[in-house]
């Protein structure tokens, strides 16, 4: 089954075209950059750029997908969560091709995108994915772990209580004079530092029962460590720097560890797969601890194929439309509409 | 209800102590809500009293007291403590010294810390006199329910279960819509106030608060001072401090005091994020200006709209960015300025307010 999707739930225009799980073209144009231009973000002119990009985009991937329009069975194209300004765009775009051209049109939710994204292009055949498996988004505005009972089927067995994981990664960049958003520097550095230098307090410990992933205190103890070493050392250093990076990172993803590790061994019945999605879950080192988790309980981790299938796109879009398709889950285009606030799971 | 709860209408002593020597536990007004109490002496019904308060265990109580003389078999109280008995008590303050161990267990904190209140109602302080020792005594609604001025406050927001626990109860009619005590510990260096209620300290609003959940706390308590506007113009609580000082953690508790059920979390990433209010008209708009490029940006995500609903209640994070445009509808909102500091410790934050 041939989809064209669209994602515009944030700074990304995406379109895909994929054929069942096999993606064919995927097309990303970010405005991460125009919008560090003015020091922050800028929803007006998120909403333009979408506007201004939409076509562009949506022609692109068909040709790159080589694939006429009359080829295309249905479209699909993310409803939430996301910037409500941001989602119209996409969701306008959307409708009118599935008017204009007589498609069948799929609703989807951009966490369940992220969850199954995994999927796309892969070997991970659905034909030997057993479920109950787990799934996993980290990203810069979920950090949510979900009891996929079957394909569609949600239970969210732990959330964050505050911050997502890559929105306190970029804090803590922040914090670290890194510039917004810098959670991909803060993993460079990270690398250079030495993760048990300044023995940050993992949040939430001992209290994983409460299947909760917090970040708000952690921030405090790296602002209180900071304030700490200016007063004795005048300015940090670039050990420093590197050290308090590698600090937070660690005890970050030993507290995501903790909560998976928890709810893994307290599921009734076996997991066999774990999927990982999101933009954090490009980050090395948080892929080697997931593998290490996978190890423990013997369960097979799998993450996105490549880098530009874990931040924002319209393929993963295709691959959760799909399976939606399957279901016989169309909606009218008359009455889509954009729910920014949506969930995913009971 | 309890098959054998009592209602009275005036201070029957003779009755109200017979109930409290029994461990019964007693719905009674004073200077500002309507409180519960039990015997401060008594560990079964404070057991009972925690049950009633759904409270866990280690969270301290205050007890009051008929005089200083009194309190004085109780608590240790220092030249702070002494000179604010004498400025303030009896009234609507409560005064945090170090505990004498005297009472039962789980009402002085775990540092053994100890607040008494001498409250300023006449009839409660005659009772407290024959009853010769102190009542253990806190609001009487559940936590995070609305202040209880009249019995149906509490009764309807209370389960059949805390219902049960109820021996007697004071009803004197609707009390004047008062704040509840000021909390003022002593046990510090100087003297610290935790929560506000008429009379305070400083020229400005400020409590100390200690831990998350005390955060909530205040959340819920600016909540119950400005709830009195829901519904007759928009109420914006505009939140400034620096990362990691609580600003979503105020928020936790605003939501919360107005009945908001869903998780709320930090709205960095979303810029803005609505709670509805179930059974309410009520909405809460949580703003996150930290990202945004531009004030008027504000407007992009539906300000100007939300801010003319009157049954909007907004909380903005990093609300210095976009102080220009908050500003402006000063007139037309209820703007609550919020402050909060790191403080001396780790998990201390000073948290001031005020309307501009």
């Amino acid at each position: 089954m041939t989809i064209l999707s669209i994602d515009t739930s944030c700074d990304e225009t995406a379109c895909a075209i994929t054929s069942d799980t096999k993606i064919l073209s995927n097309i990303i144009w970010s405005q991460a950059k125009d919008h560090a231009k003015f020091g922050g973000v800028m929803p007006s002119l998120a909403q333009r750029m979408h506007e201004e990009r939409i076509d562009f985009v949506t022609n692109k991937a068909l040709v790159n997908s080589q694939q006429p329009l009359e080829k295309i069975d249905a479209i699909a194209v993310t409803v939430g969560p996301g910037l409500s300004i941001a989602l119209g765009v996409g969701i306008k775009k959307a409708k009118e091709l599935a008017i204009k051209h007589n498609k069948k049109l799929i609703a989807v939710n951009h966490l369940e995108a992220h969850v199954l994204s995994p999927f796309a292009n892969s070997q991970f055949s659905i034909l030997n994915s057993k479920f109950p498996a787990l799934g996993l988004v980290v990203s810069g505005g979920n950090t949510i772990l979900v009891k996929i009972n079957e394909i569609g089927e949600y239970e969210t067995l732990a959330q964050t209580a505050d911050d997502a994981l890559g929105e306190a990664l970029d804090k803590a960049a922040r914090m670290l004079g890194l510039g917004y958003p810098g959670g991909a520097i803060l993993e460079k550095f990270a690398k250079l530092g030495d993760p048990l230098k300044y023995k940050l307090p993992i949040p939430m410990i001992g209290q994983e029962e409460r299947k909760i992933f917090s970040y708000s205190g952690l921030k405090t103890s790296m602002m209180r460590k900071i304030v700490e070493i200016r007063e004795t050392n005048g300015a940090l250093s670039k050990q420093n720097i590197y050290d308090l990076a590698s600090s937070f990172q660690d005890a970050s993803f030993t507290h995501l560890f903790r909560v998976c590790s928890y709810s893994i061994a307290n599921c009734k019945l076996k997991i066999v797969n774990l999927l990982v999605g999101g933009g954090v879950s490009a980050n090395i080192e948080l892929r080697k601890r997931l593998r290490h988790l996978g190890k423990q309980f013997d369960i097979n981790v799998s993450f996105p194929y490549s880098k530009n299938m874990t931040g924002d796109n319209a393929a993963m879009v295709g691959v959760a439309a799909y399976f939606k398709a399957q279901r016989g889950e169309f909606v009218d285009p008359k009455t889509i509409d954009r729910i920014p606030n949506l969930k995913i799971g009971g | 209800m309890n098959p054998i709860m009592k209602v009275i209408n005036k201070f029957d002593n003779k009755l109200i102590i017979n109930v409290l020597k029994q461990g019964g536990l007693v719905i009674f007004p004073c200077e500002t809500v309507y409180g519960v109490a039990v015997d401060s002496s008594n560990n079964i019904a404070v057991e009972k009293l925690n049950t009633y308060k759904k409270r866990p265990f280690g969270k301290p109580y205050a007890i009051m007291c008929a005089n200083q003389e009194m309190a004085e078999k109780y608590v240790e109280l220092n030249t702070t403590a002494k000179n604010l008995y004498n400025t303030f008590l009896p009234g609507p303050v409560t005064v945090i010294s170090v505990g004498k161990r005297k009472v039962a267990k789980g009402i002085e904190s775990e540092a053994g810390t100890l607040g008494v209140r001498i409250p300023a109602y006449p009839n409660l302080l005659k009772l407290i006199k024959e009853f010769d020792r102190p009542i253990v005594a806190t609001s009487a609604n559940s936590s995070y329910q609305k202040r209880p001025y009249k019995i149906t406050d509490i009764l309807d927001n209370v389960s059949k279960k805390q219902k049960e626990l109820v021996d007697l109860i004071i009803d004197v009619g609707e009390l004047p819509h008062n704040e509840p005590s000021t909390v003022i510990d002593t046990t510090f260096d100087e003297a610290i106030t935790l929560r506000q209620g008429y009379i305070r300290l400083k020229d400005e609003n400020e409590v100390l608060s200690s831990s998350e959940e005390n955060t909530q706390n205040v959340g819920k308590e600016l909540w119950q001072k400005y709830e009195n506007y829901s519904g007759k113009r928009s109420i914006i609580f505009a939140l400034e401090g620096e990362m990691g000082t609580g600003k979503t953690q105020f928020t936790k508790g605003l939501a919360r005091a107005m009945g908001v059920t869903e998780l709320v979390v930090s709205p960095t990433f979303s810029l803005v994020e609505e709670y509805k209010v179930s059974n309410s008209k009520f909405v809460l708009e949580h703003f996150d200006a930290w990202r945004l490029s531009n004030s008027t940006e504000m407007e992009t995500l539906g300000f100007l709209k939300m801010v003319e609903n009157k049954n909007t209640v907004m909380s903005i994070e990093w609300a210095d960015r976009v102080v220009d445009v908050i500003r402006k509808f000063r007139d037309q909102a209820i703007v609550v300025w919020v402050k909060i500091r790191y403080g001396k410790n780790m998990n201390q934050r000073l948290i001031s307010w005020g309307n501009i």
